[in-house]
């Protein structure tokens, strides 16, 4: 009899083995850290049949495959990034180029494991932030002296730089300004907030029944720190100083924000998406939120009345600069690869792309022609100037995680903001004395 | 020639049929395990895991991870909330199995749709309880409320206690029906004419579970305490869907841990420790249960 229970057991077990195995594969992680384009679904952006005629030729030299990674799930890009592929590799027969695409949850474990077994692309397009690490790590070809980023805007190729040396090239950016309710806010007899105090008080009066007058993404990772750092900054603090008056300052103000019930507690669980998805559902009159919200929300909501307007600052404006940078692969195909950003970045490839994703250029000279006539892109593109980047330090994240806790513990009062502050900064500091 | 074949004779020739999977085991087992405790001992981290020195460090990243704050309340975590789970899960299993056990009508398609839960791929469930607990629009909430236990909606996913109580709440929905399916079949094994003796007896409904049910079913019980001991401590989608480890560190499990430590920090060897010492866990779980089934076999 015990021999019968045995077997149903083990056989149970087996079971079980397939089933957990099945939800672990199931299991796509959350997105995490995440600020760049995720939900947006492209509008239909005029279409570019000439790109790429002009482009600069393959150099001679180059030949062969390159691999891209990539991790953008929306079918837009996909469709972008693949149309300026089809087109390269129909100009010359020299290289092909293919692009594979690897969930964004797994796309930071699979380049840590690739480079550790020596199985790495030809080429990335990774979340900016992460790029001083891996470019520590080794991974990524030295192009210094092989690519000119001279018309690029100084923030997006500071991520791709370490040690004074360029180790990648930017592929596009997004920034972060104040999304508001043009309904609500007239409701509520107020103006546009452009300072703090102004802001408060603006949320405070919105705030009614099941809407709070503010909100920005404040999750506990790499997306929560590229929406509070605005704040930091905009004090004159930089990333690394948050044990300062101005940091505290700016933890204070996210807590009389939440005091005041003008800021949701849940914010620390929202995603830039579902901070989005709450003010296009009416929850919310303003939140902190990026470029690549825009096409999402004027396809959803287009009756919706919303505009934007410049992050509230302190003592000098501010905002977060996100976006994706190539990276050559070391001891790849570097040359072919070299060949395809050079292709990639030209003016009409570029412009093609950043229409149909959404996203601001990274050089001056093609983002000043973007948008034009585009009320709302040009505030984005007139806030790109403000916008700083995060790092550029191979120990980023563990800065981030620092910063992200300190938020954390001031939104949910675990503590106050000096003591939030004070063990922000010990860990920061850990770090940097290291 | 002749030793070869005279080892292999008799009881020795059955170390010929594992062999295969010995080789199988010590490949996609072994190998990772044995690389893992490596790793563990070295000082990886971003700056070295392609090029230039991975210094043998010994014990230092345990001794370090022991100083830890989040580590301490991870492997904290894992503890309450595996205990947590179990009995919860566990009980209301136990008591279902015995419902189902009445093989009243319908009693078999209703035991069918208590398996949904298990079937439901970990991230839709974890999403949904996400949804549930959410503070202004969750359905939960919202019964506490209509129901008047509560005046103020509950800050569930924001407030490091009663985020705990979210997560544990997920997981025992998950893990009741693997309880249930696993008791109800120990309950088939048990005889009918015990408990129609025990009637004859003037034994009451409490004597007869007492008495017949639980010692019969020590076996299967010991089994699905073990099993789902292994199962929970090792919970990561879940709790990485819902809370991220947050607030405020406050639900991070070693699993969690681990692959934060390893994949959004980069401090690869120490992300390893971590998932050493949760290994090691549950190898001593595991030669528990191989222990527990033996002496079952051996009865």
């Amino acid at each position: 009899m015990k021999k019968k229970v045995f077997a149903t057991l083990v056989s149970a077990m087996m079971l079980a083995s397939v089933l957990a195995g099945c939800g672990a594969t199931a299991a796509a992680p959350a997105p995490a850290a995440a600020p760049e384009a995720k939900e947006e679904t492209a509008e239909a952006a005029p279409a570019y049949d000439s790109a790429g005629e002009e482009a600069a030729p393959a150099s001679e030299d180059a030949s062969g495959d390159v691999t891209i990674w990539y991790y953008w799930e929306t079918p837009g890009h996909q469709e972008a990034l693949d149309h300026i592929i089809q087109e390269f590799n129909g100009q010359q027969d020299k290289i092909t180029v293919q692009a594979k695409y690897v969930p964004f949850a797994d796309f930071k474990k699979q380049l840590s494991v690739g480079a550790s077994a020596g199985e790495l692309p030809d080429i990335v397009i990774l979340d900016n932030p992460d790029h001083a690490s891996y470019a520590a790590m080794g991974i990524f070809a030295d192009i210094t002296d092989r690519f000119d980023v001279s018309t690029y805007y100084p923030g997006p190729v500071n991520s791709c730089t370490l040690d004074g040396r360029l180790y990648g090239v930017p592929f596009g950016s997004n920034d972060l300004v104040l999304f508001y309710n043009e309904d609500m806010l007239a409701d509520a007899g107020c103006e546009v907030p452009a300072t703090w105090d102004e802001l408060l008080d603006v949320a405070k009066k919105t705030t009614k029944g099941n809407v709070y007058g503010f909100a920005h993404c404040a999750l506990q990772n790499e997306e929560g720190t590229f929406n509070f750092l605005p704040w930091l900054w905009s004090t004159g603090q930089t990333s690394y100083e948050i044990n300062s008056e101005g940091g505290i300052k700016a933890l204070e103000f996210e807590k009389s924000l939440v005091d005041a019930g003008a800021f949701p507690k849940e914010a620390i669980n929202w995603t830039q998406g579902d901070t989005m998805n709450q003010f296009i559902s009416g929850n919310l009159a303003m939140m902190i939120n990026g470029t690549w919200q825009i096409p999402t929300m004027r396809q959803e909501v287009p009756d919706m009345k919303w505009n934007v307007a410049p992050i509230p600052q302190d003592k000098q404006q501010a905002s977060g600069l996100g976006g994706e940078n190539y990276a050559v692969i070391a001891g790849g195909n570097e040359e072919a690869a070299i060949a395809f950003l050079k292709y990639a970045t030209s003016k009409d490839t570029c412009l093609y792309m950043m229409d149909h994703m959404g996203y601001i250029s990274s050089d001056s000279t093609i983002a000043k022609d973007q948008f034009q006539g585009d009320a709302v892109y040009q505030v984005f593109v007139d806030e790109m100037q403000y916008a700083n980047a995060r790092g550029p330090l191979p120990e980023w994240p563990d800065i981030s995680d620092a910063i992200s806790l300190a938020f954390n513990k001031v939104i949910t009062g675990e503590s106050d903001a000096a003591s939030a502050a004070a063990e922000a900064q010990a860990t920061i500091d850990s770090i940097l004395g290291q | 020639m002749k030793r070869i074949r005279n080892f292999f004779r008799y009881d020795n020739i059955g170390l010929l049929f594992i062999l295969p999977a010995f080789c199988y085991m010590m490949f996609f087992v072994g190998y990772p395990i044995i690389s893992n405790i490596i790793l563990s001992a070295q000082n990886v981290t971003v700056k070295n895991l392609v090029k230039g020195q991975k210094e043998f460090i010994g014990l230092e990243n345990y001794i370090t991870l022991f100083g830890d704050d989040v580590f301490r309340k991870a492997l904290l975590n894992t503890l309450t909330f595996t205990v947590a789970c179990l009995v919860f899960q566990f009980l209301i299993g136990f008591l279902l199995a015995l419902l189902f056990n009445k093989n009243f009508r319908l009693a078999k398609p209703v035991r069918g749709l208590t398996m949904i839960p298990w079937m439901m791929p970990m991230t839709v469930t974890a999403l949904m309880f996400k949804f549930m607990f959410s503070t202004d629009v969750g359905i939960i909430n919202y019964i506490l409320r209509s129901a008047g236990f509560i005046k103020e909606n509950i800050e569930w996913l924001t407030t490091p206690g009663t985020a705990m109580i979210a997560v544990v709440a997920a997981n025992v929905w998950i893990g009741i029906p693997f309880n249930t399916i696993l008791i109800s079949t120990g309950l088939t094994t048990i005889p009918q004419e015990l408990y129609e003796s025990a009637s004859v007896d003037g034994a009451n409904g409490w004597q007869k579970l007492t008495r017949i049910t639980l010692p019969l079913l020590r076996p299967t019980i010991e089994s699905v305490l073990v099993l789902g001991f292994i199962y929970t401590f090792k919970v990561y989608d879940l709790v990485y869907v819902m809370t991220e480890g947050g607030p405020v560190n406050s639900t991070h499990l070693l699993s969690t841990y681990s692959y934060k430590l390893s994949f959004d920090m980069f401090q690869y060897s120490k992300g390893s420790s971590v998932a050493n010492i949760l290994f090691l866990i549950l190898l001593l779980v595991g030669i528990l249960y191989l222990k527990i089934t033996m002496q079952g076999e051996e009865d």
